[in-house]
């Protein structure tokens, strides 16, 4: 494309922004059904133990109750989870494993009544000592939480030759880190509503990322072919990884029991059903270790990061890789060796989270980077570009890029627009008794597309009517990211449209093909490429139709602001309406269906060497903070956050992922931490688990760096995950060089501040 | 429980209901009356998607019952948008990419139109106090945050516009010094 971007790269509200400050979007919670029914299930509430019995009676004769559905009433597996053998039961018993396993489920005409009678089924549970710690879970004589043993899943890194890395090194560091659980806390719980069709169908809305992994299990469980199933996304009101495994759950329950009954069944998580029913981000304990030269050239590293996957698999398979393949950080390190496992133990499960394993080993990594610095004498910023990745050299699998590599652009714009020698110089000039400041870095990347995690192809249409207008369908999900917007992006500048002539349907597992989980960040870049490709096809139909139209070949033609023109005599032009009408009567397609399929991931599965992501996100973040040594409060003076992102699509929404990921870091390095008591949770509300608040907000600066990717839309990278890594050890490093104190533990809070100073 | 019948306005609207006394607002009007822009994402009053203006006063619709609402007049999201025309702080919102999933929207926006309500031009400090109260897990409040300093400044003007002379002129003065 010659002509400069009409649409791309410039700064456009949503495109379903009138919906959603109108009141007039509707999430799931907000479809009415005549006849709809609530139910509500009623959980284990103890961490591990037998279920020797379970009555229901008193609840089947509760006023307003229709069905309880107890395991036995379930048509298929009662098993749901990513990757098979599935683990994870829908109705659990007789083994229990977490607080918040489901028992039965209360179908009744109010969600009053459905809380009534579940609070009335008796389940008798012969407890087990909960096994809570997952380095004692992994003992050969631990009781065993599943039959296979407590081992989820577990991988290995290997390059070069590591024993031989660290005889050479001159200085070693070695420390262990650990990380807490953090809850997605959308503000939208989950929700599903299950609707029996006349036709024998089922449709199910749901507040999902993934509509085709829902509509499998719910297919499986209900005993329906899966083309009998239709899931229909509405508006989500957030996800972050986390509207996946608890949604199928409540879909294939509330699915089972709308077909028994013939009438709507809804389920709606409180608050504490989401904290005891969804699954969180792994808590991890990582030992890292790090050898370098005297000038600072890191030549080995060797990590054991053990994740704590709670009582069912989920993702931690996934978790586990992603973990293992970005503990060495955005850095050049020619002998390394990783180990990394997840486990089971008898707490809520953990699954995906933005980040997926990245925040965890980011954190320790970079304040490794710092303690490496420290012990070197060597400046933090020189450090780190010392070491950083270039295009051209081979990253931890040993994967070279010859584009998009913008690390050191990262780095060189915090510099610059940071003075870093002034910061330095700021950190402690202003000490005082008690308020001490500091500053911290943090360089980090994130591989974008499913990568290891499996084949990645997106399917999606372009359809242009003969008004001209545009409607656009892609099997990824908005959930409040953007992609829409995007996506109408993308389109309208492939075919000249103005965005307000363009719609992006809702995802309907029914007229768009399955494009696999909204994970990875790779909508944008995946997903995007699939919405270019379908519009190219349409494009050359209308470019040929005003051809005709022009008497002119179609090379000549060029569209833009509604019109087809010649590119010579841009006079001479026809509005698009005109041309797509004419190109309907001639007989050119004018819809199309397009698959982009990322490069499949190609590697040794031993030692994870290979081509594995289809490209990188790299960041840089400095922060400056203020710490109250009388009260262990935070204040974060500065922000500046960069991130190649290959292209800004859209730079407002690229500013929003990145404000809003640095914020939910600061939330995992400074704030939240899910706390359990004998495997019970207790923290399973708004007031006494804090999520960022205004007053909490950061006053993040970003600082975009562009080096595109061939293998994005006009060279796009996605960015929705990358910043909460590089916010959370950056806002690490900060707190640690305020205080002079190595935290090796998030979250952060004022009272493990008070603590640590109290020494 | 015994019923209980109230009168209320919504959004200009004048409704008799039959009700419980035990029956919160937030779902007097998402179930009886089917405005369900008003959002639950706590049910204990700590998340602020629930807030709706009662006699102009930012509240949340889940802490507050029946008999509590009687006789009094509530504005919700359904609300803001006069005869078909976005409110300012509305286009604000759109303008700045103020949401990305939305749902703490309408609370967001009934709390800012509370506070500019009472406070045309108020400081970085008190629109940080007005709008703490609800939670946005998506945007990282910046957006938010410059949305509703424009919407102010568009209100005002607005405002200024309408008024002759030099009173008009004095408040112009005025909100400029205050910048
Ligand atoms: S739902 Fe009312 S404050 Fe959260
Ligand atoms: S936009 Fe999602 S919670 Fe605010």
């Amino acid at each position: 494309m010659t002509a400069p971007f009409r649409t791309i790269g410039q700064p456009v509200g949503k495109i379903d922004g009138v919906e959603l400050v109108t009141g007039r979007a509707r999430y799931t919670a907000d479809l009415q059904f005549p006849g709809s029914l609530q139910a509500v299930a009623r959980r284990a509430g103890v961490a591990a133990g037998l279920l020797r019995h379970l009555n229901v009676e008193e609840a089947r004769r509760s006023p307003g109750v229709v069905l309880v559905l107890t395991p036995a009433d379930l048509p298929g597996p009662n098993l749901i989870g990513i990757l098979p053998p599935f683990d994870q039961p829908l109705l659990a018993g007789p083994e229990i494993r977490h607080e918040g396993d489901s028992l039965a489920l209360v179908v009744a005409e109010t969600q009053e009544e459905a809380e009534a009678a579940a609070s009335r089924i008796v389940a008798e549970i012969e407890p087990f000592i909960p096994l809570l710690d997952p380095e004692e879970a992994l003992h050969a004589d631990a009781r065993k939480i599943h039959a296979n043993g407590n081992l989820t899943f577990a991988k290995q890194l290997l390059k070069g030759d590591v024993e031989a890395g660290f005889a050479q090194a001159e200085v070693i560091v070695e420390d262990t880190y650990r990380t807490s659980v953090q809850d997605h806390a959308y503000l939208e719980p989950e929700a599903v509503l299950a609707v029996p069709e006349s036709d024998g169908r089922l449709t199910v809305y749901a507040s999902c990322q993934s509509p085709f992994h829902l509509r499998g299990h719910i297919a499986v469980n209900t005993g329906l072919p899966a083309s009998r199933v239709k899931v229909v996304q509405p508006f989500v009101g957030g996800s972050f990884g986390g509207k996946d495994d608890a949604v199928t759950e409540m879909g294939s329950l509330a699915g089972a029991a709308a077909l028994k009954l013939g009438r709507p069944v809804r389920i709606v998580h409180s608050r504490r059903d989401s904290f005891l029913g969804s699954h969180a981000r792994h808590a991890a304990i990582i030992h890292l270790k790090t050898g370098a030269m005297r000038d600072g050239t890191i030549i080995a590293r060797q990590a054991e990061i053990l994740l704590d996957g709670g009582a069912y698999a989920s993702e931690s398979p996934f978790v586990v890789m992603k973990a293992l393949i970005h503990v060495a950080g955005p850095y050049k390190i020619p002998h390394l060796r990783v180990d990394c496992r997840a486990v089971y133990t008898n707490k809520r499960q953990a699954g995906a989270m933005r980040g997926f394993g990245v925040p965890q080993v980011t954190f320790a990594s970079e304040s490794q980077i710092d303690a490496l610095a420290r012990k070197l004498g060597l400046d933090r910023w020189e450090l780190r570009r010392h070491n950083a990745l270039t295009v051209g050299e081979a990253n931890a699998t040993s994967q070279v890029f010859h584009e998009s590599v913008g690390l050191v652009q990262t780095l060189e714009r915090v510099k610059e627009e940071g003075d870093w020698p002034a910061c330095l110089k700021r950190a402690h000039a202003g000490d005082n008794p008690r308020f001490k400041r500091g500053v911290g870095l943090a360089a980090m990347m994130q591989g974008i597309s499913n990568g290891a995690e499996g084949i990645d192809v997106v399917g999606a249409s372009v359809q242009v009517s003969q008004d001209g207008s545009v409607l656009v369908g892609l099997g990824l999900t908005e959930l409040g990211q953007g992609s829409r917007t995007a996506m109408a992006q993308i389109a309208a500048e492939i075919l000249g449209v103005s965005l307000e002539k363009i719609s992006v349907r809702q995802v309907d597992t029914d007229t768009v093909h399955d494009s696999g989980p909204t994970v990875a960040s790779r909508t944008t870049t995946v997903g995007g490429k699939a919405v270019w490709m379908a519009a190219q096809t349409v494009r050359t139909s209308l470019l040929e139709m005003a051809g005709l139209m022009l008497k002119a070949p179609a090379e000549a033609i060029e569209l833009g602001l509604d019109h087809a023109y010649l590119r010579e005599n841009p006079q001479a032009q026809i509005p698009l309406a005109q041309v797509a009408t004419a190109a309907y009567w001639t007989g050119f397609p004018l819809m199309n269906l397009a698959f982009s399929r990322a490069p499949d991931a190609q590697y040794d599965h031993e030692t994870h060497q290979g081509q594995i992501y289809i490209a990188y996100n790299y960041g840089t973040h400095l922060m400056e903070v203020e710490v109250d040594t009388w009260t262990g409060k935070v204040r974060v003076l500065r922000h500046l956050a960069s991130h190649d992102v290959g292209k800004a699509i859209n730079p407002l929404g690229v500013e929003g992922q990145v404000e809003g990921a640095s914020l939910m870091g600061l939330g995992f390095a400074h704030l939240e931490e899910v706390l359990e008591e004998n495997g019970k949770i207790r923290n399973a509300n708004f007031a006494d688990y804090q999520i960022p608040s205004f007053a909490e907000r950061l006053p993040t600066r970003f600082l975009p760096v562009e080096e595109a990717t061939s293998n994005g839309p006009f060279g796009a990278k996605g960015i929705g995950e990358p910043p909460l890594a590089g916010a959370a050890a950056a806002f690490t490093n900060a707190v640690s060089d305020a205080l002079g104190i190595s935290f090796r533990r998030l979250p952060i809070t004022p009272q493990r501040i008070l603590e640590a100073l109290e020494g | 429980m015994e019923a209980l019948s109230i009168q209320i306005k919504v959004n200009g609207h004048s409704h008799r209901l039959q009700t419980f006394p035990n029956r919160r607002l937030l779902d007097i009007l998402r179930e009886d009356l089917t405005l369900t822009g008003t959002k639950e994402g706590c049910g204990i009053g700590e998340c602020g998607a629930c807030t709706v203006l009662v006699d102009g006063e930012a509240v949340n619709a889940c802490l507050i019952l029946a008999p509590q609402v009687d006789g009094r007049e509530i504005l919700t999201i359904e609300g803001l948008s006069e005869r078909g025309s976005l409110h300012p702080l509305q286009q604000a919102f759109i303008d700045h990419f103020a949401f990305q999933c939305g749902f703490c929207t309408p609370g967001m926006l009934m709390a800012a139109k509370a506070l500019l309500d009472v406070n045309p031009s108020p400081s970085r400090e008190e629109i940080r106090q007005g709008l703490a109260g609800v939670l946005c897990r998506c945007t990282g409040y910046i957006q938010i945050f410059e949305a509703v300093e424009d919407a102010a400044q568009a209100l005002l003007e607005t405002a200024v516009s309408g008024i002759e002379g030099t009173a008009g002129a004095a408040i112009a003065q005025r909100t400029e010094e205050a910048r």
